[in-house]
């Protein structure tokens, strides 16, 4: 099977497509009356937003989330595909437009992020599939003149008095029933799909070059663009001198826009030469000197700033401190990181009088949708979006900013702009993890129980810059001024109420402390911060799973038991502690080799982890890793492992390598040279075990990343007696 | 007017020279399963074979591969004939995100033309050019292992 975005582009009336003149509720998932962007070569039969047979008995599922690793087309039609009864592997799977049955139930706007793909379309899919299988069976035993009950459905077929009916055969009298609702959903015991997919459906195309990315994608007349932006964020142009550009081989054009200078050219290597001969002068800004010692030194004095607001503050932390057997205190760093997904940033995009295309790989087709419009004045009604595979997320693709250049820039040139941005743009002119600092002051008494947590954290927030970028983009006609204006009260509210819960998410959730407090200070160095794969959970994790470290090794605990007493309350985090620290105290180990730990829930899920480690020639080198988790029933069960062993390399290039470093106000790291990913040789060996479950699906998508920088580090102490506080982990001496 | 092979075929064009090769292969002979990821020779995302070894296109110049034979990912094997490897990473579920993998099958392919059983060691150092964001290694190591232990002698490039 091959998948590919089709490019045409079909309004079919959703009433006229269910037939009798029916007038479809909103109510019904997928089945709102919003004409359908459906693209298709021949319509068929279109039941809902997400289902198309043709005569041919080609059956086409309009994937509504976006695939960007995480295997969300495998999953979500092994989901549909369970109640339809038509196998993964026999659907055509593809990208959908924008359109409001797409939206992520999850999030009320077309995107994909926070795990939450495979949660919150578990049952809404499987209603859907369920629901066309049983006007499909409507269909076939008026056709086949036989009751319902005598049919039976297989793999895309209807099976009846010994023969076997594709589903295709039915679609002309479907077409003419009236929509079945509210079918039963089949029991576990009856699943043939869900819990025992392994192959990806998309893994053909990706192995013989045949997927399409944004990189990809070209139209008749396109030129490319390169965009040079300013080294310090948020500095305005003053004066660019392009003497030198224009006559470069290739150059048609030096334009600026509201975020740089571009440079227009026949091919994107003329394009990228030539804007090296670009002179550019930009205003001064308030960060223009800034270091990452600067900053750093900061951040630890908001340590102690009464300018703060609270997380939780239950109990009473002094009583807590009073009849300690042992206590902790100790503060550690978070760096800012790039997300560096191997395909960087591009977007194509064509504007046409009053109508427009883009195509690119994003994780919100909408918002794409909605800026281009934003800034065009086309209205988003006549704009296609041709989401194409990602090459990489991990949350830098739910930023679109790279839509407003490209689109500003087709406007001041008047051609199809194609803008790429390189390696060193996506280092140093990107989005990032939030830096932080966390201090952490606890106590446990004699019996294992923690009486204290006591945690201030500062570093930047991701909400008001998120807000400020993604309200333009999901409310296109909504004024800067606006929209600024909602990002500053945002900000407003999380320097002087309540913290961003992206800043102190996981520092105190998995364990029931009797008392605890969380404070946060918001500090903004004007560093664009956005979600990184895990977002807060990414940061927190090291600080509360070495904190707990640190714990059990004063009050002379087993760190296990240490975690497995204090989430009594957490009973699926503490099975996933109970089961890997057996596994722990059962594993055999060479010479020099160590063991750290490290237990987190995030997304929904909930992740133990036991890193081997040994030190050789200086360097910190992990050898296995051993991951439990239970994410609920594991729709794709190989699929949650890849995911699992992806989160764990690159949380442990984050933990190892991972740092975004500033001076003179810019990001120092430019390439892979010196932001170094993990490469085959370091990673570890990765065992996977996931806990049998019949609840629903939580997220696999991020949890694996937060446990393993903890429970490295945890091990790095046991292997040195070096307790390493900061990330990335380095030696001292 | 530069001349080489291009997955088997005998081209030309008179694009710049400097140009590298994975531009020109990609916008004058519209081949885009080959990747570019750093534009710098550090990540591998853009490897072809030339002459039968892999490459870093981003970083060479159209001018060096004049009267040689390059290989990309669509020639390596198709849908209907896939090389021991693509089917490898089939079977092990390989690609996430995928981008890197054209460029990570070429550098594998060209390892087991040199050496058919590589050992753990030399898988490594084979594919340490190769990066992959989403963390595909472990499961690139397996398939390269199972592929070696299927790998025909004939199926070598250009036999």
């Amino acid at each position: 099977m091959r998948i590919k975005n089709l490019s045409r582009r079909r309004f079919l009336k959703t009433t006229a497509v269910v037939g009798g003149g029916l007038v479809v509720g909103f109510s019904i998932f997928g089945l709102s009356e919003d004409p359908l962007p459906v693209v298709t070569e021949s319509d068929g039969f279109v039941p809902n937003a997400f289902l198309q047979f043709t005569a041919d008995n080609r059956i086409i599922f309009y994937c509504p989330r976006d695939e960007m690793g995480q295997g969300v087309m495998t999953g979500l039609a092994t989901v549909i595909g369970e109640e339809l009864d038509v196998s993964p592997h026999t659907m055509e799977i593809v990208h959908c437009e924008v359109h409001s049955d797409y939206a992520n139930p999850a999030m009320g706007i077309q995107a994909t992020g926070g795990s939450t793909s495979i949660n919150a379309h578990y049952r809404p899919l499987r209603q859907v599939g369920a629901d066309t299988r049983a006007l499909i069976l409507a269909a076939a035993a008026t056709d086949l003149n036989a009751g319902i009950n005598e049919l039976k459905t297989e793999d895309a077929q209807v099976l009846y008095n010994g023969q076997a009916y594709p589903y295709g055969r039915f679609i002309e009298t479907a077409r003419n029933l009236d929509p079945v609702t509210d079918t039963p959903l089949r029991s576990q015991a009856d699943f043939r799909y869900i819990g025992q997919m392994s192959r990806r459906t998309d893994a053909l195309a990706k192995v013989t070059g045949q997927a399409d990315y944004g990189l990809d994608a070209k139209v008749e007349g396109m030129q490319y663009a390169v965009l040079v932006r300013s080294p310090v964020f948020g500095a305005k142009l003053l004066s660019f001198d392009d003497s030198a550009v224009a006559n470069k081989p290739g150059v048609s054009a030096v334009v600026s826009i509201s975020n740089g200078v571009a440079v227009v050219a026949d091919s994107y290597w003329h394009a990228r030469q030539a804007a090296t001969a670009l002179r550019v002068e930009w205003e001064a800004t308030e960060h223009s000197s800034l270091t990452s010692e600067q900053h750093r030194s900061e951040l630890t004095s908001a340590l102690d700033s009464d300018d703060e607001t609270t997380a939780i503050d239950e109990g009473d932390i002094q009583l807590g401190f009073a009849d300690a057997r042992a206590q902790i205190d100790g503060s550690y760093w978070t760096p800012f990181l790039a997300h560096a997904p191997m395909e960087p940033m591009n977007a194509l995009v064509r504007l046409g009088a009053n109508d427009a295309e883009i195509w690119l790989g994003i994780q919100s087709a909408q918002a794409a949708q909605n800026l281009v419009s934003r800034v065009s004045g086309i209205p988003t009604e006549n704009i296609v979006v041709h989401n194409l595979f990602l090459g990489g997320g991990f949350g830098r693709r739910g930023v679109a900013t790279h839509v407003v250049e490209a689109t500003e820039i087709a406007m001041a040139v008047g051609t199809p702009i194609k803008l790429m941005w390189s390696r060193e743009d996506d280092i140093q002119s990107g989005f990032y993890r939030p830096a932080s600092i966390a201090r952490v002051r606890a106590a446990v008494d004699g019996n294992g129980v923690i009486t204290a947590w006591d945690v201030k954290r500062a570093g930047g927030d991701i909400t008001p810059g998120t807000v400020k970028n993604l309200l333009p983009a999901i409310f296109p006609s909504l004024p800067s001024g606006l929209a600024n204006g909602v990002a500053s009260t945002v900000g407003f509210l999380f320097s002087n109420l309540s913290p961003d819960s992206s800043s102190v998410e996981g520092l105190h959730e998995n364990y029931k402390f009797a008392n605890v407090q969380v404070k946060n200070s918001s500090i903004d160095h004007g560093v664009p911060v956005t979600f990184w794969r895990s977002v807060g959970h990414s940061n927190n994790a090291f600080v509360a799973e070495s904190a707990m470290d640190e714990l059990a090794i004063a009050a002379n605990i087993d760190p296990v038991d240490l975690r497995l007493k204090n989430t009594v309350d957490n009973p699926r985090l503490n099975n996933v502690i109970r089961i890997a620290g057996e596994r722990m105290r059962e594993m055999k180990l060479p010479e020099g080799h160590h063991l750290g730990f490290a237990s987190h829930g995030s997304f929904l899920t909930d992740v133990a982890q036991v890193a081997e480690v040994s030190i050789e020639d200086g360097i910190i080198r992990v050898h296995k890793v051993l991951c439990v988790l239970d994410c609920g029933l594991a729709v794709n069960p190989d699929i949650v492992r890849t995911q699992m062993e992806g989160g764990i390399i690159f949380g442990l290039t984050a933990a190892l390598y991972g740092e975004v470093s500033l001076e003179a106000g810019r990001v120092k790291q430019s390439n892979f040279h010196d932001y170094q990913m993990l490469r085959m040789s370091e990673a570890p060996d990765i065992e996977v075990i996931i806990v049998d479950s019949k609840t629903d699906p939580t997220g696999v998508g991020e949890p694996s990343v937060p446990p393993i920088a903890p429970a490295v580090a945890n091990a790095v102490f046991r292997a040195t007696g070096q307790r390493l506080r900061d990330l990335p982990l380095r030696l001292k001496g | 007017m530069i001349e080489f092979s291009l997955n088997g075929e005998n081209v030309q064009t008179d694009i710049d020279p400097n140009t590298p090769l994975l531009w020109a292969v990609r916008d004058s002979f519209g081949l885009t399963g080959s990747k570019f990821g750093c534009g710098a020779g550090l990540c591998g995302a853009c490897t072809m074979h030339v002459d039968g070894l892999a490459q870093r296109t981003c970083i060479l110049p159209l001018s060096a591969v004049a009267g040689k034979r390059v290989t990309t990912i669509e020639a390596l094997g198709s849908a209907d004939n896939l090389h021991p490897l693509q089917q490898a990473w089939i079977d092990y579920s390989v690609p996430q995100c995928g981008y890197c993998q054209s460029g990570q099958l070429m550098s594998a392919a060209a390892l087991l033309e040199q050496n058919p059983e590589p050992s753990l060691a030399q898988i490594d150092q084979a594919m340490s050019g190769n990066i992959c964001r989403c963390g595909t290694y472990p499961r690139i190591k397996q398939a390269i292992m199972a592929a070696a232990l299927s790998y025909d002698a004939t199926t070598k490039e250009g036999a």
